[in-house]
């Protein structure tokens, strides 16, 4: 079992694995509980188009898909909030005009590099710049999500409560959709970006099952590579994730 | 003028919303003052619910103007003063919270971003679960209780948050009896601590001998206004044309 950490691949792609762990249920949980759970499969696809462009340009395609997946991710927010109808023809059409646009400008690239690897992922060929990128962007992640929970939960819980309580209600929404996107990137060379939105909702859809609070959101599939039992954190009860059979249920800090 | 000789909490003149070319409000006048018991009633589709979220600036003025506490909603920053109650809880989906999460959730105009819960956040949640009944169900998952206990729940989390001013948007809508006692029992408590509370209702119910005072709405217009202190008539029959319509 050790020998395969000989290889530095598998090192990195272990470390890889585990930070992807910790974001996508962490941001995922607060994307179910706003009820946008296909989010991060639409932020998926307008990423590739900055892949694309990445590519073209011959900058880093990680960079690329970062800066238009934020771009996308605010502009699905102001069209979600904007229009009572019509919005979901209007979220349709950026979604699979993001698609498109990565096809377009990969093959415009012409250096025959394929998409394959961005749709379904190569975690054993990430490389050691990619995981300094990646560390950084999780550490950015895990940051928002620990300093603004109280306030996305609630405005999670009812827009309108949130508002009355003087919580800054767009930059907070803003705020989840970037978040989402961010993550969406950090998850992208490793799993890929057609499966990325399963991470981020399969372990929190998974732990409700088992849970009666939203404690249990934030499952964290990590901790079960190192530890059975989290001393020191109430762990609740075991919760299912992909990465893991155990992990420890992180008490919410408001509760 | 309020007790304490500032504003008052909630002042509207001549209010109007404008939805899909609709007017839901045309030219509201109304002032609540600090201490008030305010019961607003009316048909359905008489805009109630958008009187009491247009006094908050939840819904945008077409024409007119309100204040919280002397300011426009867009100015205003003490939002601690105030304790929203919406209709009722967004439940099914989402994700389960317990019903101690749900009212802690209340105290976040009270909290800073960089200090976790206090001694004083638990407390004030440990108050407010009581005060409601709740405390017994405090680690059920929020989604599952009845309805009149979600209910109970959403009052707890704006207790929570120790307003001096409540908005209830139908406290009492598919409330059982009992609910409705206990949400009354908790009506007296606000009263005699002296705050202000300005509710949403078809019908008052055990709620009645509280009310202060009543407006009742129609097609977006006070209609009738009456207050206890100075209307020797009892509210009763306000009550009837709220439920008759």
């Amino acid at each position: 079992m050790t020998e395969m950490l000989q290889y530095d691949f598998m090192r990195i792609a272990l470390v890889m694995a585990v930070l992807i762990g910790l974001t996508a249920p962490a941001v995922g949980t607060f994307i179910v509980q706003r009820r946008l759970s296909l989010l991060g499969d639409g932020i998926g696809h307008i990423a590739l188009t900055g892949i694309g462009l990445g590519l073209l340009t011959g900058t880093s395609p990680v960079l690329g898909a970062l800066a238009v997946s934020v771009l996308g991710a605010i502009a699905i927010e102001v069209l979600r909030s904007r229009s009572r109808s019509g919005g979901d023809v209007a979220l349709a059409l950026l979604f699979y005009g993001g698609l498109a646009g990565g096809v377009l400008l990969t093959n415009a690239e012409g250096g025959g590099t394929s998409l394959q690897s961005y749709l379904f992922g190569s975690i054993t060929s990430v490389s050691a710049s990619d995981l300094y990128v990646v560390a950084g962007l999780a550490v950015a992640v895990l940051g928002i999500v620990a300093l603004f929970g109280r306030e996305l939960f609630l405005l999670c819980q009812d827009e309108e409560v949130a508002r009355a309580a003087g919580l800054p209600v767009r930059f907070l929404s803003v705020l989840i959709a970037v978040t989402a996107a961010v993550t969406v990137v950090i998850a992208m060379r490793a799993i890929g970006l057609l499966l990325v939105s399963a991470l981020m909702i399969v372990p929190v859809a998974a732990a409700q099952q088992v849970t009666r609070g939203s404690a249990a959101r934030c499952c964290w599939p990590w901790a079960s590579v190192y530890c059975r039992r989290c001393p020191g954190w109430r762990a609740r009860s075991s919760t299912i994730c992909p990465l893991g059979r155990r992990s420890c249920c992180w008490r919410w800090p408001c509760s | 003028m309020t007790a304490e000789g500032g504003a008052p909490p909630f002042e509207m003149t001549g209010g109007r919303v404008r939805r899909d070319g609709r007017e839901v409000l045309s030219g509201v006048d109304l002032r609540v003052a600090a201490g008030d018991l305010l019961a607003v009633m009316g048909p359905n589709g008489a805009g109630k619910s958008t009187l009491v979220k247009a006094m908050l600036g939840l819904v945008p003025l077409s024409g007119g103007g309100t204040a919280i506490y002397g300011a426009a909603p867009s100015r205003f920053r003490d939002w601690k003063r105030i304790g929203y109650v919406p209709q009722r809880l967004p439940m099914g989906g989402g994700v389960p919270s317990t019903v101690r999460e749900v009212v802690a959730s209340g105290r976040v105009a009270r909290q800073s971003r960089w200090r976790p819960a206090s001694a004083a956040d638990r407390a004030a949640v440990d108050r407010a679960l009581e005060a409601v009944g709740l405390t017994d169900l405090a680690r059920e998952s929020a989604h599952l209780l009845s309805g009149g206990q979600q209910q109970r729940v959403l009052i707890a989390r704006a207790l929570a948050g120790e307003p001096d001013a409540f908005v209830m948007d139908e406290p009492t809508a598919g409330v059982d009896a009992a609910n409705q006692a206990a949400l009354a029992a908790t009506l007296r408590e606000l009263a005699a601590a002296g705050r202000t509370v300005v509710l949403v209702a078809h019908e008052l119910g055990p709620l009645e001998p509280l009310i202060t005072r009543t407006v009742v709405l129609e097609h977006g217009r006070i209609v009738r206004e009456q207050a206890r202190a100075d209307a020797a008539a009892p509210l009763a029959p306000l009550t009837a044309l709220g439920r008759t319509a």
